[in-house]
Order: C-alpha cells, then structure tokens, then sequence
C-alpha cells in the first residue's frame, strides 16, 4: 500500500501532463521523506540542546564522564531514537489532492489535519534539498494570506509532480479570481461555475492549455553571473549562511588552526609576552592578522552567497515572478505582481563604489513570523543587479517609477537638533561631568568622541531624509552612509498615522507613518502643512480608488 | 491598463503644485470626541489598587515574624516604598491628563483616534483595509461599562488601531458601522 500510490506518481510522471489530483485514497510520501524527517527532528533536538547543555554542564561534571562508555550509549541511543522518529513520522504523515482541496494528516504526538482549498492558496515554494535532488523529488510548501499557521507542507513528491501542483494551484487562483469577477460584474454564472470545474474533463483540457500557455510565457527577467554573486557576497556580509552551518565545528576548527600556526612556529602568547619585538612590529603583526580575518571573512561571505544565489534567475509567467537560485539546496519563490506592496533598493557604500544595488519586491510580511530575509518568500531579493537593471527591474514592477528624482522633501534640521536633545546629550554630559569630577581624563575624552560620533551620524541620518510622490507612487530616501530608496503605491496603504510633540507643533513640523502589510514606512520632521496634504491625498487614494492591496 | 487610468485620475491630485487640496476631506477638520471620562477613572483607580498592593506585600515581609530579614532589606524599607509610591504617582498622573486628550472620529470612510500628552498621535485607519474587529472588556471596563474597540488591518499586530474607554453602547455602534460597510461586509 506504501509504495504504491508513489509508483503511480511516478508513473503518471512520465507524459507531458501529470495528474494532479490523488483521487480519493490517502497517499504516503517517497521514502525518501524517512531523510527529510530524520534530519528535521536531529535539528530540532539539535536546537533544544542548545538550551539544555548548561543546565546539564551545572548538574553533571560532563567532561569526566564525556569519556566514559555511558556517555556514548546514551548518544548513540539519542541519535537512534532521532532515526526512529523520522520513521515514525513518515508513517504517521499522509495526504492527498482531491475535490480542489489539498489535505495532510501529520504529527506524531499532536495529530494535525490542514485542509487548503486550491484556489485559497497564496504562494507555492519548491524546496529542493541537497539529498532529494539526485532523486527528483521536491518539497512543497503551500501557504494561505493569512498566518504562517496555515500552512502545508507536502513533503516529498517527484519534481514534475511539484511544479504540476503548482501550476494547477496558480491555475485555480485565476479561474477562482475571474469567477470573482465576473460574479461581482455581470452578476451572471459562466461555464466556469464550481460544478464544471469540479467535473474533470472541461476542466483538464483549459487546465492542460493553460499549462503550456504557462511554459511559453514563462519569460526570464534577470539572471545573475557567478561574478555578480561574487560582488554580492563582498559587499554583503553573507557570513552567516556559512557560520551557520558549521556552528557545531568551530572548536575544532580553532584548534587546528592554532595547532597548524603552532607547526609553523608562530605562536601567539610567545609573540606577546616577549618584550625582544618593538611596538611596531607588533602592531605590523597584529594588522597582518587582523587583514586575514577579515579576508577569510570576505571568502566566506562570497561561499555564502555562492551557496544560496547560486543560478539565480528572476523571471515572470503572467502575472507572477519567480526567483529560482542555490547551489545545493535549489529554491524556488514565487510571488504574484499586484501583492508587492513595496520595493526597496539598497544600496551601502561598497555598493555606490561599485555602482550596484540590492533589490527587493516586498508583499505582506506575517507577523510574529521569523524567516531569514533570504529565504523568506515575503521579500523577494535580486541580489547586486547594476543600477541600470535595478532602474528596469523596478520600473518593470512599478510601470514607469523612478527612484532618482530631484524633488526629494527633505526633512528639517531639527531632528538632528532633537534627538540629541531627547536621548544623547543626557547620558553623555553625566559621564563628561562623572569623568570631570573622579579626574578621570580618559572617561572625559571617550564621552566627548561617543557625542561626536552619534551627532555625525545623526547629521548623516539627516542628510539624505526625504519624501516625494508623483501621481502614482511615493517615493522616499533614506540613508546614512549607504542609501536605501523605497516606493510603494499610495493606495496599498493600510494605516496613516501623523505625530507631533508639542515643541514640533510651535515649528510646524509632524512626522508621518504609512503601514503598509510589508511593514511601516516614516518619514519624520516634515512641514506640517505638507504632512497633512500628503496624509489626506494619500487616504483619498485609498478610499475611493478602492483597489485592493492585495 | 485599468490601473493606469486609475492613477491617471489622480495624477492631479497628487503633484506637488498648489491645487484645489481644500476640496479634499481633511484630516484637520475632523471633529473629534473625546472618548468617556470614566476610562481615566478606571486607569486611575488600577494603578493605586497595583500600588497599594504591592505596598502591602512589602509591609508585610517587613513586619511579619516568621523568618529574619537581611539588615540591608530593613534599611531599603523605606526606600522601596517611596520608589513604589513614586512610579505610581508618576504614572497615574500621565494617565490623568492624557486619558482626556484621547479622541476618536468616525467619518464615512474611516476612523480616527488621537492620543498622546507631549507626542500628539493622530492615526486614521480607513474600514477599507479593515479586516476584522473586536471589542475588548476587561473587568475593570466591564464594571464602568466601558470598551475597546480593536480594529485590525494587514498592517500586523503592532499597527492595531483600538480606541479605548468607549461607552459600550458607542463602542458596539462603532463597530456595527464598520461591520456594515460595505466594503468590509462584501467579503
């Protein structure tokens, strides 16, 4: 029974149109789910051992028994019974594609049951695994609007399984929005009503058009070269996907390293204690050292890069984008045009350098919902595109906007003015006057550096602050060293908020917010009498275009 | 397409140059009521109950006799009272002359609330984009006969929009208004 239903995937697999529907039988997954469960558990337990290992250290005395024999059965029971379990929850996972809905049964302990209607369904990712590829299979993940709860995972199915599911899912929107359409425009029920879409005939064959409709319109907008992932990786600190991943070595990578400078005779407290080095050279090793590091660093942000930007390709079938890249763990995100609330150029100082910009379509962000910004399917990022490309990306997004303009409003001097005055100047004067006091030169001289600092980045802050709108969008600039544009469609907007303290009001300032479901954009210190036209113009947008944000 | 005749509309609206603003609904004329003025009372009596609770419990860890203080602890004794009495002094004079600047308006395509003593707030969250609302008691309201209403957009959990101390009877006209809409109860 287990195998079955996957043999008949695959079967059905091999011509051009796979079925996309399982019919009435519950389905259980490849067995290569049994590694997918396995190592999602060892990294759930891996992750609740973070907390538990010093309370553990407190109680026992682990480095006298780490050696001991018991130590190791309980290990190898530990990693035993994480084997098992991803067993267990492979047999206790199970789903199916019928009458419209997609339906999983999952959880060992705490038994789920997520019933998604297709046409509900927002976004559809394909995962690909390092281990499921030389296999062919996929993981798909299938999320409603709403909250990250309702989500759907179906774990392992063949790859042209996973993309039929998602063309068909895509496909069921479309029908199911211009149902909505029409039903809202002509008050008149065409042949698509849910009865023909349900009986199947009618309904593969538009189905099956739409598919190669789908292919051939499938147009790629950007890809990225190896060497613009390259630049991406030195100008973005990357790091981290590498850290990550080899937290658990860093010991033993710092002592082979120390073990390996040893080899070559240079250790590090000899350096240090002997007082034959003058101060220079000193100094001349410790920069010598400090520039590998940071090389190192720059490496491993490229492999960062490398790894997750791999093959990128952003490209667009109708009314969606998609972004496909990684080097091992191949993803795919897609995202539909009229959801992008906003897109973000950013661009820090490495980047003006060398004239390159990162960009992001942002749609709504789920709240509470903590994804990495890379991966995560509410930001879609276009990684170090040049400045001409990113001024064509955004325009193909947003027709016709430009974020280089010269009519940026900016915003008054008075918020360098006040925020030294409401949260810097206090606590720096009361170490200036401590270190005055106790005689204490040094305390004196870092409170007066630390107020020079923050006022230069304040007035950096300041600098380029700024807002505009023409007849379509709002526009603004912001940025410290680098700078980041912003723009989104006034009528998306979901909240308008206009604050002022009683000391801006006497100098006709107001500072304004838009909430936006990608998050909240503000612009303060603006003239009073700008914020309240824009604020006003900006809900009469919204409330008698009455667009959708979605 | 459709969009671009849209936005084309409202091109002239919109440009920077002076234009005919004054025919557009504006923020600054909204005439705004202030919400009831038992929700300071309520925020009042709250805070000196949490103050006058709290102050017990110290008393009586001061002056109980079934295990020995710290020395220290009977020095601070006095010290923690007033820290307690102050905070509470502090607070529940905030809440004294901001609860009655909190105003609300409803107009027919939005509701407005502005709030705030030094930092004056003025948030207006159109029922178009609303996606579902609450009324929020908790005992102390239901007691003063009070409630919030909580009005929640795709802005996400931080960006709720809630006007608070709201006479039940206005509180549930409120949202029946906002229910009714015809842009929230199309969906």
């Amino acid at each position: 029974m287990m195998d079955k239903p996957v043999a008949a995937l695959d079967n059905a697999a091999s011509p051009s149109i796979v079925k996309v529907e399982t019919g009435d039988e519950w389905q259980r997954l490849s067995l290569i789910a049994i590694v997918y469960f396995t190592v999602r558990n060892i990294m759930g337990m891996a992750q609740g051992l973070v907390y538990i290992i010093p309370a553990m250290a407190v109680t026992f005395n682990i480095l006298e028994n780490i050696q001991s024999p018991r130590a190791y059965a309980v290990i190898a029971g530990v990693l035993l019974l994480t084997s098992l379990s991803g067993v267990v929850s492979f047999f206790m996972y199970k789903f199916r594609v019928h009458n419209q809905h997609v339906e999983v049964h999952h959880g060992v302990f705490q038994r789920r049951y997520t019933n998604l209607p297709l046409w509900r369904i927002q976004n559809v990712k394909i995962e690909l695994p390092f281990y499921y590829r030389p296999f062919g299979y996929a993981l798909v993940v299938l999320d409603t609007a709403g909250s990250g709860k309702e989500e759907a995972k179906i774990v392992a199915v063949p790859l042209n399984y996973a993309h039929a599911l998602k063309k068909r899912v895509l496909f069921e929107k479309e029908i199911h929005n211009d149902n909505a359409q029409s039903a809202d425009s002509h008050q008149t029920v065409n042949t698509s009503s849910p009865d023909a879409m349900m009986s199947g005939d009618h309904d593969k064959r538009d189905f099956a058009a739409a598919q190669q409709d789908e292919n051939a319109s499938e147009e790629v907008l950007n890809r990225r070269s190896i060497g613009d992932i390259v630049i991406h990786g030195i100008t973005n600190n990357r790091v981290w996907i590498i850290l990550g991943a080899a937290a658990p070595f860093y010991d033993d990578v710092f002592g082979f390293i120390s073990e390996w400078l040893a080899e070559k005779g240079l250790q590090l407290n000899q350096i240090v204690g002997e007082q034959t080095i003058a101060w220079w050279q000193f100094g001349l090793y410790a920069f010598v050292v400090l520039m590998m590091i940071m090389a190192a660093i720059a490496l491993l942000s490229v492999g960062g890069a490398l790894f997750t930007f791999y093959g990128y390709t952003l490209s667009r079938s109708n009314d969606r984008y998609i972004r496909r890249s990684g080097l091992l763990n191949k993803l795919e995100v897609s995202m539909r045009a009229s959801r992008i609330q906003m897109i973000t150029a950013k661009q820090d100082w490495l980047d003006k350098l060398l004239k390159r910009v990162n960009l992001y379509f942002e749609q709504n962000s789920t709240a509470g919902q903590q994804i990495q910004e890379l991966m995560s399917p509410n930001k879609l990022i276009v990684p170090s595109v040049t400045e001409a490309e990113s001024v064509a990306l955004s325009r193909e997004v947003f027709p016709r906007c430009s974020f280089q303009r010269q009519n940026y409003k900016s915003i008054s001097k008075r918020f360098i003015l006040f925020w030294l005055a409401a949260a810097w100047t206090a606590p720096f004067l009361l170490a200036f006057v401590v270190g005055a006091l106790t005689a204490h030169l040094d305390i004196m001289l870092i409170s007066a550096a630390g107020f020079c600092l923050v006022s230069l980045v304040l007035v950096l802050r300041w600098w380029r602050w700024g807002i505009a709108s023409d007849g379509r969008y709002i526009y603004v600039r912001r940025g410290r060293i680098g700078v980041d544009y912003l723009c989104f469609e006034p009528y998306k907007v979901q909240q308008v908020m206009i604050k002022q303290s009683v000391f801006m009001k006497r100098k006709k300032l107001a500072t304004i917010k838009f909430v936006l479901a990608s998050g909240a954009v503000t612009v303060p210190f603006l003239p009073e009498e700008y914020v309240h036209t824009l604020a006003d113009s900006v809900l009469h947008e919204v409330e008698s275009t009455r667009k959708s944000w979605m | 397409m459709h969009n671009e005749i849209m936005s084309e509309g409202s091109a002239t609206v919109f440009s920077n140059e002076h234009i005919q603003t004054t025919e557009l609904p504006s923020l600054q004329e909204l005439g705004l009521t202030p919400i009831s003025r038992r929700y300071r009372t309520i925020n009042l009596s709250a805070i000196s109950a949490i103050a006058l609770v709290l102050l017990l419990i110290v008393t009586a860890l001061r002056f109980q006799s079934f295990f020995e203080l710290p020395e220290d602890l009977v020095v601070a004794y006095p010290y923690i009272c007033s820290v307690i009495f102050g905070l509470a002094f502090l607070w529940a004079s905030y809440h004294f002359f901001a609860d009655t600047r909190i105003t609300y308006a409803v107009r027919e395509q939005d509701v407005s609330k502005q709030s705030g003593l030094i930092f004056r707030k003025l948030s207006c969250q159109p029922i178009l984009r609303v996606q579902h609302v609450e009324l929020n008691r908790g005992p102390l309201e239901r007691w003063a006969g009070l409630a919030s209403l909580q009005v929640f957009s795709a802005g996400g959990e931080m960006y709720t929009f809630e006007i608070p101390g709201l006479e039940l009877e206005k509180a549930q006209k409120i949202r029946q208004f906002i229910l009714d809409h015809k842009d929230v109860s199309a969906r």
